[in-house]
């Protein structure tokens, strides 16, 4: 990342950049007037409780849910309410929180499915550096991407999205159903990988703390609407995210925190939220 | 003994035809997701265009083609001026249903008028019979049993082997993920009903050339043999369908030869109750063309 990419508060230069974006799914809008930005090489975490709008947030970046209002912009280029196929040949890749792969397929033709805009033999080549990046996937190929456990089935979501090299990764909590080590590698490993390679990585995640270890920006959204985001050694600083999210007392020896839900003001053990 | 080998070889004919009929109907459901009872009366429509170049003086097997480009072209204006504005308002798989057999309706009565209630029949109806031992097959029999294999086999590659089969089975299992591949899903669909439109119509022309005679009434007997397979089979496999196909064709013969021709659609259909009660997904609902074979 050169200087030149970097504006005034050490961020890189915005590569994709949401402004003001109002969006749902009929009547009450989930996600008010929100404001997001990431750029090359930098990960930045959407934190919140169950139903803050983080995955409507996503939905709404990538093409598949309309905004009602704002605009979303990839560099200097709108891209509001463009379709996610033509997201998809502008560099942006995404890989939702379910119905992350496509099942009935082997894992070599996930692949293939996700170079679908690469020219055929181009495919077979990318297929391989894909498989660098994720070896364990290579003796299984031809295996059915339902027979998957829940971590392989998360790593070829990701090794399908990279078959186009996307400069954006979105990912919808990545972690959600693994064990905490295999989510722990995945945010410690690959995701920061990933944007080593100087990929724009954008992350829902419902472990508060893992995200914060990984993240260089954080954005809390609660109720559909931003209520913090800074610098994750900013926020832990402050009392009111504290209070929000990690209760008093917090310590790195700490079991990654529960997001409490604003209904209930209480939160549910992370593995069931994610069930 | 002859009778049942003689009954076999009218059920290899049978399953031929069914399978023409299912396989598309089935690949419509799985990746369009519309369970289209106009199906039937495309294929009877079909048929009839390929009746009329017949009447022209052209060979039955060339305007079999006519009947299968027409019932593409017709299947194709059908989803994109009727079921697909439907289906972007968010109509529920019901109201589709209902939709579409307001669609047969209308072709058929629209029908009426030109073709008649009258049977037609192709000038090449009757043709040399061939003895392979007690079997006994007509040569356009055979030809039906041939163009089948075929077209099964095209299908097969068609699903496992090419770009767009395989972008057609991931429109089938997510579209909304299809989509953020950048895999352009409304083409793909187009491109599904052109080709199932395309085996629609060839099944018509050829169940109505198995039938010896046929008239516009018939559309409704195709639709109902052609969505027993796919039931059977598994809706929306098209492997399943083929299955389906065999099964139905088999059973429906075979059981004409040892017990009694009146009663043979009611052991087939029976047997499709039965199975329907066993295994209500069908026999290959977690396996088929639009699945992997790992």
């Amino acid at each position: 990342m050169s200087a030149d990419h970097t504006v005034a508060n050490g961020r890189p230069a915005p590569l994709l950049r949401a402004d003001g974006v109002t969006s749902g799914y009929g009547g009450e809008p989930v996600v008010r007037d929100v404001s997001i930005s990431v750029g090359r090489g930098e990960i930045v975490a959407i934190i919140g409780p169950n139903g803050a709008g983080k995955s409507t947030l996503l939905k709404t970046l990538v093409g598949i849910l309309r905004a009602r209002n704002g605009r979303v912009f990839i560099g200097s280029e709108d891209v509001t309410n463009h379709a996610p196929e033509d997201l998809a040949r502008r560099g942006v890749g995404y890989v939702p929180q379910v119905n992350d792969i496509f099942e009935p397929l082997t894992v070599q033709e996930n692949l293939e499915m996700g170079g679908y805009l690469l020219a055929a033999d181009r495919i077979r080549e990318r297929v391989d550096e894909v498989i660098r990046v994720f070896p364990a996937l290579a003796p299984m190929l031809k295996r059915r991407a339902d027979k998957l456990s829940g971590g392989e089935r998360k790593m070829l979501a990701i090794a399908r999205v990279l078959m186009l090299d996307p400069a954006v990764l979105i990912l919808d909590e990545p972690t959600a159903n693994l064990s905490p080590k295999l989510a722990d590698s995945l945010l410690r490993d690959h995701i920061r990988r990933l944007a080593n390679l100087d990929k724009a990585v954008l992350l829902v995640e419902q472990r508060a703390r893992a995200a914060l270890e990984v993240a260089a920006w954080t954005l809390v959204l609660v109720s559909g609407a931003t209520r913090l985001e800074g610098r994750p050694g900013e926020l832990l600083g402050r009392q009111d995210f504290e209070e929000l999210f990690l209760g008093a007392g917090t310590g790195p020896t700490r079991p990654a925190p529960t997001l409490p839900s604003p209904a209930t003001g209480g939160g549910k053990p992370e593995e069931e939220e994610n069930a | 003994m002859s009778l049942l080998v003689a009954a076999f070889g009218f059920g290899l004919v049978s399953m031929s035809v069914i399978a023409l009929a299912a396989v598309g109907f089935t690949m419509q459901f799985g990746i369009t997701n519309m369970i289209n009872l106009a199906y039937g009366e495309v294929m009877i429509t079909s048929a009839y265009l390929a009746y009329y170049v017949n009447q022209a003086g052209v060979s039955i097997w060339i305007a079999m083609l006519g009947g299968a480009a027409f019932g593409a072209v017709f299947s194709f204006l059908i989803n994109r001026f009727v079921y697909a504005p439907f289906q972007r308002k968010g109509t529920a798989l019901l109201g589709m249903v209902i939709v579409s057999l307001a669609v047969s309706l209308m072709i058929s009565n629209a029908m009426l008028p030109i073709v008649g209630y009258f049977s037609a029949a192709y000038r090449e109806r009757f043709s040399r019979l061939l003895h392979f031992g007690s079997l006994a097959l007509t040569v356009n029999q055979i030809a039906i049993i041939v163009l089948a294999i075929g077209v099964m086999l095209a299908v097969h590659a068609l699903l496992r082997y090419t770009r767009l089969g395989k972008a057609m089975r991931a429109t089938a299992a997510n579209p909304t993920l299809a989509r953020n591949c950048g895999i352009p899903t409304q083409r793909v669909i187009d491109v599904v009903w052109l080709i199932t439109g395309a085996l629609c119509g060839l099944a018509g022309v050829v169940a109505a050339l198995d039938s010896d005679s046929f008239t516009i009434a018939n559309g409704a007997g195709f639709l109902i043999t052609a969505l027993a397979a796919a039931v059977l089979g598994g809706a929306g496999q098209p492997y399943g369908a083929m299955i389906g196909a065999v099964v139905i064709g088999l059973i429906t013969e075979l059981s004409a030869a040892v017990w009694a021709p009146d009663y043979k659609q009611v052991v087939a259909f029976g047997i499709l109750v039965a199975v329907m009660l066993l295994r209500p997904q069908g026999l290959l609902a977690k396996r088929g063309a639009l699945a992997a074979a790992g």
